[in-house]
């Protein structure tokens, strides 16, 4: 095979992966769709600049991610250290001892997944905001490290971390709302004064 | 050995595989005499594996692959 083969081959078994964060980035199929078609133009254009054997998923992330912000805006580089509420640590932790152990008959590691359908997960993601968002989805979907992740969004590594803790704080904040929304948690059986 | 707090504190970066061997040794060693961080620890690995499992599944629209391959090799292609 040719270089160029080879890079087409190689990219287009990342295509699955592109596009399920590009879902989760533009929340539609549509403009998912678009994003990783242009990511892939601008891949091939770029090809020349690419060098072989250097981290091909990461670049390809690093191409979509700045499409993305570009083209939506996204708020990348604003400072909105309060744009996520607070939540305290171990929040899904300390309150799904509450769940009412007769509603599920699974063991406590199966709990959470039989707990959380698809779509709840899908959501608590898309309804962070942007710079919390795509360090989550890099990290525990995409399961980049913190360096790459770093070179991805080209900010501090220490950024990485504070966004990566904030997010997936406030993601189990949302997961907890839907359980609760559902029926799944009986808030009578919380602990008393540990709510908020 | 690490203390509770910093089991807690670090099992995150221990999760994401992002803490240096002796480091890592010494969560673990705290982990296997400690079971509330233990049960802390399950409850967060369980919590990052369900959301790489349950948000990666997004089926391909039929003939997007095509599309995607057409990318690839075609000059005339301009900006959309």
């Amino acid at each position: 095979m040719t270089p160029q083969e080879d890079f087409t081959h190689d990219a287009m078994q990342y295509a699955p992966q592109l596009f399920s964060t590009a879902m989760r980035m533009t929340r539609n199929r549509n403009n998912a769709e678009d994003l990783v078609q242009e990511t892939f133009i601008k891949a091939w254009r770029s090809f020349a600049t690419y060098q072989q054997g250097t981290n091909l998923r990461a670049w390809l992330f690093r191409i979509m991610t700045n499409t993305y912000i570009n083209k939506y805006n996204a708020q990348q580089r604003k400072p909105t250290e309060t744009e996520l509420d607070d939540v305290e640590e171990l929040f899904l932790y300390k309150r799904l001892g509450a769940v009412d152990q007769s509603q599920l008959s699974q063991s406590a590691e199966d709990q959470m997944l039989s707990m959380f359908t698809d779509d709840e997960v899908k959501n608590a993601l898309e309804e962070l905001p942007d710079q919390f968002r795509i360090p989550v989805l890099m990290s525990d979907v995409e399961g980049f490290s913190y360096k790459e992740i770093a070179e991805i969004l080209e900010i501090p590594l220490g950024t990485v971390m504070s966004r990566l803790h904030r997010g997936r704080k406030s993601m189990q904040k949302m997961l907890y709302e839907y359980a609760k929304k559902r029926g799944l948690i009986n808030e009578a059986l919380l602990p008393q004064g540990d709510d908020e | 050995m690490a203390n509770c707090q910093e089991t807690l504190n670090e099992m995150y970066a221990y999760l994401d595989a992002e803490l240096a061997t002796e480091r890592a040794t010494e969560i673990i060693g705290h982990l296997k005499v400690c079971t509330d961080c233990q049960s802390a620890y399950e409850f967060h690995a369980e919590f990052k594996s369900i959301i790489r499992l349950k948000a990666q599944k997004d089926e391909l629209s039929e003939g997007f692959l095509d599309r995607l391959r057409e990318c690839f090799g075609d000059d005339s292609l301009k900006d959309a």
